[in-house]
């Protein structure tokens, strides 16, 4: 069976940072968005796959970089989302996996989408429970049969279905036009549908809350900083004297703490960043290759790659905005290539 | 539910395959755990072992390791259809001992085939509905079919859900067949296996074809064949797979745990409890007769039981009857006499605290039902009428398709008691269904409760079994102080603990609203986080009542209000556990059945 991953979205709701990054390429804990995706297709026994993508489409490739399996990468001509998945459903046969590549959840959310597709022999939606924005997305209503609907249900559509091939102009019409013979399966693990700011920051939370600790015997680390629990150090990153790496936290391959700089909270330092001495970030996004000024403060902030934040930065995420119903904390966007000058005070809900 | 394994190899040792066999009936005991057979196939005939009991008890009195041959099958069973026992245990044999069968399903319509079948000379040795398999397959070979058109002939004329392995004497092949219950072919080097779950194989292979519902066909050591009940062939090679090792040695089937497996299966336990119970009318007459006759009704359970019989209890207070509610290990206090009927219910039917009252009022002279989800325990054993849910087995510690299914049990009971029309329990299914359509709000309240270290769980009326069970569900799958009260009582003592941020769950089954908006009123008065799960109608448009949460489900009749509720406290409970990052399906200092006073 093939698998046909959307990776081609305008990602509005991260604007201006998806001009030049494309929202599933942006690397959260080491890997890109799209990659957990794949990867948790290919543990489900995938290899196929049918990746459409846009003009940003050779991030997505480098996203995807290495993977053991087909990849057949087709630019989106029809508009939409629904366009995408028609533009991705040319290139299947009959019965295929569509996944939606800004999804981050375990390999195991796959393998049970693809187990039940496997039970059963019909076509299969995954569902997840949601009690925040529930007017957002289509839900999914239990009834005698199922039915796509806008409310009365807190099953939202997960984004990971099997399908078969159809002709629609409307992808949720379609899935209503098949419900009747759809299987569906809950799922209670954890699952963020990246599309604000702030659903970056919940993808470290989701992700490391499921690592173990792990430092590679090829960082540097100096005899003086203090590691607490759930800290992941890949090779050839360095953390110097009187670092504090309080876990929850990710320092990617290559990344550099400074002295006395303080990374706490659920925060991941991506490939090639740089913090310098005296910083604290938390419950932050540090893009790959990024440069934090010494002294800077980053909290509830999505810093992009190769952004330079100037030395004594200082973001703010207090008072937090209402987002979909729920309070959300959150200081300040980058975007790749974007620059703080010294000394600036940004925040909350800061976006360049 | 029960586990099948079928084995086919031309490399193993006899003896390595019996012993492979074994291994993965221990995988598969989760599915049923009350009696285990294998069959094994070798040139001359098909040898059967079977005994009452675990796969351990089954390897020590029947020694299946020096049982010979190439093809095996293997089966632990969960009953259904006669009680455990040796005769009982699958594989079931044809007159002629060449044919076996092993099946996980019910045959719907196993009555009037094995009636047809003694017709015809047939000779049944056990009581339960698999063995109408074998005989048919028989009858079809008389006739001069071919085996795998037998087998076809056979599958196409039995009624239900079913999954079945069948091996023929003299023919290397296993012939299997599905229908909405699980089974998969693995595939290795010179053997195939064929199970309910791909996790039984891991330690052979991870190479799967997946079988789809309404399709058979067969497997021998090299061959996999399919096709569709419709008679369409089915590529084998193209549904090949490889499942991943990582998900497979930590799925449960796919589910996070098997709490949630079993909460989200809580709709099939209802259906297949009120189907048992719409089908066995001679016994469950003879229960209401009984019930009915008698002077006063004793109710008895324990933990999560005691509360489905609160339920019941209160239910037949209300309308007049004498029905008393009696905790098991209370029982001391409650003298029954001869005129006196009991129901004792209990989820495994071995609870000891329950087996002793039973035996106690046994002793008074009382007459004792039962109701338990187990064939031939000793509860059912000691009572004169034993009736059964048939939420098939329940792996969680906690009790979740159980409870709902005992529920539906009862009301399906009081109602047939107090000469109501149970019409309205055609709805139960998707009552049960509707309610998991609210599953965000479960996960939202639990998230929040997961934070807090105490709660009320308050109600009226029938609200209060069910607060009952609320607040004992979170307590020991979230290890959550809480505790249940009749809302009116809540003021006359519980209160003086509420002060800002004081979880009260309430449980608004829809009576005595007005009195239930005054106690949710000073609850939130103090401060207290009022949540509040109603069915049938929404207190959170009143703002004066200040409601925190409120989930709104509705039913088709507010009789079937309970089942709607079941699965929204356990689902709250289990997702303050998924919070807390705690197992819930092996709570600390619990056990799934407590066989100590």
């Amino acid at each position: 069976m093939k698998a046909v991953i959307l990776a081609a979205g305008r990602g509005e709701n991260l604007l201006p940072y998806t001009e030049k990054e494309q929202k599933e390429a942006i690397q959260v804990s080491g890997k890109a968005v799209v990659r957990y995706v794949v990867e948790g297709l290919w543990k489900a026994g995938i290899r196929e796959f049918v990746v459409v993508v846009n003009d940003k489409g050779k991030q997505i490739e480098d996203a995807l970089d290495g993977i053991d399996a087909s990849m057949e990468f087709i630019r989106q001509v029809t508009p939409g989302i629904s366009g995408a998945i028609r533009d991705g459903m040319e290139r299947v046969d009959d019965y295929f996996v569509l996944a939606f590549g800004d999804i981050i959840a375990p390999d195991n959310f796959y393998s049970e989408l693809i187990g039940r597709y496997n039970e059963s022999g019909r076509p299969v939606l995954s569902t997840v429970p949601v009690y925040e924005g529930l007017d957002t997305y289509g839900l999914v209503k239990l009834n005698e049969r199922l039915h796509i609907v806008k409310e009365g249900s807190t099953l939202a559509l997960a984004g990971a279905y099997v399908l078969p091939k159809g002709e629609f102009s409307e992808f949720l019409d379609y899935l209503e036009s098949i419900a009747d013979r759809a299987a569906y399966f809950i799922w209670s693990g954890p699952w963020v549908d990246v599309g604000f700011p702030e659903d970056l920051l919940s993808a470290i939370e989701n992700l490391l809350n499921r690592k173990d600790s792990f430092i590679s015997n090829r960082a540097t680390i100096s005899s003086t900083a203090i590691i607490g629990k759930n800290v992941v150090i890949e090779e050839g990153a360095i953390v110097e004297d009187y670092a504090i790496l309080k876990g929850p936290a990710y320092i990617g391959k290559n990344a550099y703490v400074g002295s006395f700089s303080l990374i706490r909270d659920y925060s991941s330092i991506e490939e090639g960043a740089v913090i310098g001495a005296y910083c604290e970030v938390a419950h932050s996004l540090i893009g790959r290759r990024a440069v934090i000024g010494s002294k800077s403060y980053i909290t509830h902030s999505v810093i992009g790659t190769e952004a330079r934040i100037g030395a004594s930065a200082v973001t703010i995420s207090y008072p937090a905005a209402l987002k979909r119903k729920g309070e959300r904390k959150f200081g300040a966007l980058i975007s790749p290539g974007g620059e703080l000058s010294h000394g600036s005070l940004v925040g909350p809900a800061f976006r360049k | 539910m029960c586990g099948i394994i079928g084995i086919a190899s031309e490399k193993l040792s006899d003896r390595k395959l019996a012993e492979l066999t074994v291994e993965i009936l221990r995988r598969l005991e989760y599915r049923g755990y009350d009696s285990v057979g294998m069959a094994s196939m070798s040139e001359d005939r098909i040898e059967v072992r079977k005994a009452k009991g675990s796969v351990e008890e089954f390897v020590k009195k029947r020694s299946p390791s020096t049982m010979k041959g190439k093809v095996f099958l293997g089966h632990t069973r969960w009953a259904t259809h006669g009680e455990p026992s040796d005769i009982n245990a699958h594989p079931h044999t044809d007159c002629s001992g060449e044919i076996a069968v092993v099946h996980n399903g019910t045959i719907l319509n196993f009555a009037e085939l094995k009636n047809d079948l003694i017709q015809k000379g047939h000779e049944f040795k056990s009581e339960t509905d698999t063995e109408v398999v074998a005989h048919l397959i028989e009858h079809y070979r008389k006739l001069g079919m071919d085996n795998f058109t037998a087998f076809k002939r056979a599958i196409l004329s039995i009624e239900g859900d079913h999954a079945i392995l069948v091996v023929i004497k003299g023919d290397p092949r296993i012939f299997f067949s599905k229908r909405n219950n699980p089974l998969k072919i693995g595939v290795a080097d010179g053997m195939t296996l064929i199970s309910s779950d791909s996790w039984s194989m891991f330690m052979v292979t991870n190479k799967i074809i997946p079988i789809n519902d309404e399709e058979f066909g067969y497997i021998s050591a090299r061959e996999r064949y399919i096709e569709k009940f419709s008679g369409e062939r089915v590529d084998t090679n193209s549904r090949l797979y490889t499942e991943d090792t990582e998900s497979l040695a930590s799925s449960h089937e796919g589910y996070e745990s098997f709490m949630h497996k079993e909460i989200l299966e809580s709709h099939l336990a209802v259906r297949e409890t009120l189907r048992s119970m719409m089908r066995e009318t001679e016994i469950v007459s003879k229960a209401i007769k009984s019930l009915s006759e008698a002077r006063r009704i004793f109710v008895v359970g324990a933990g999560t039981s005691y509360h489905a019989g609160l339920m019941f209890a209160l239910r037949l207070q209300k309308a007049g009857l004498t029905s008393i509610p009696v905790i098991a290990s209370e029982h001391h206090y409650f003298r029954a006499t001869e005129d006196d009927a009991v129901l004792v219910i209990s989820q495994s039917g071995e609870t000891m605290d329950s087996l002793i009252a039973s035996k106690h009022y046994r002793a008074n002279g009382a007459r004792i039902l039962s109701l338990t989800n187990t064939l031939g325990n000793s509860i059912s054993h000691e009572s004169d009428i034993a009736l059964h849910t048939r939420a098939g087995p329940e792996v969680g510690v906690a009790a979740t398709k159980t409870f709902t299914s005992q529920v539906a049990a009862l009301l399906f009971l009081s109602s047939n008691l107090l000469g109501e029309d149970v019409e309205y329990l055609k709805e139960a299914e998707q009552t049960v269904t509707n309610s998991l359509q609210a599953m965000g709000y479960a996960l939202e309240i639990g998230t929040q409760l997961c934070k807090k270290s105490n709660a009320y769980y308050l109600g009226r009326g029938l609200g209060v079994p069910m607060a009952l069970e609320g607040a004992l569900k979170i307590k020991e799958i979230a290890y959550i102080h809480a505790e249940a009260y009749p809302a009116g009582e809540s003021k006359h003592g519980p209160i003086a603990l509420v002060e800002k941020g004081f979880p009260v769950v309430f449980i608004n089954l829809g009576e005595f609203v007005g009195e239930l908006s005054n106690n949710i009123k000073e609850m939130s008065a103090r401060g207290a986080e009022t949540i509040v799960l109603s069915i049938n109608n929404r207190l959170s448009d009143n703002k004066e009542l200040k409601v925190w949460r409120e989930v709104s489900v509705s039913v088709s009749d507010t009789r079937l209000a309970p089942l709607a509720m079941a699965p929204l406290i356990q689902a709250i409970a289990y997702y303050a556990a998924k919070c807390k990052g705690v197992n819930p399906d092996r709570p600390r200092n619990l056990a799934k059945t407590v066989t100590v006073q």
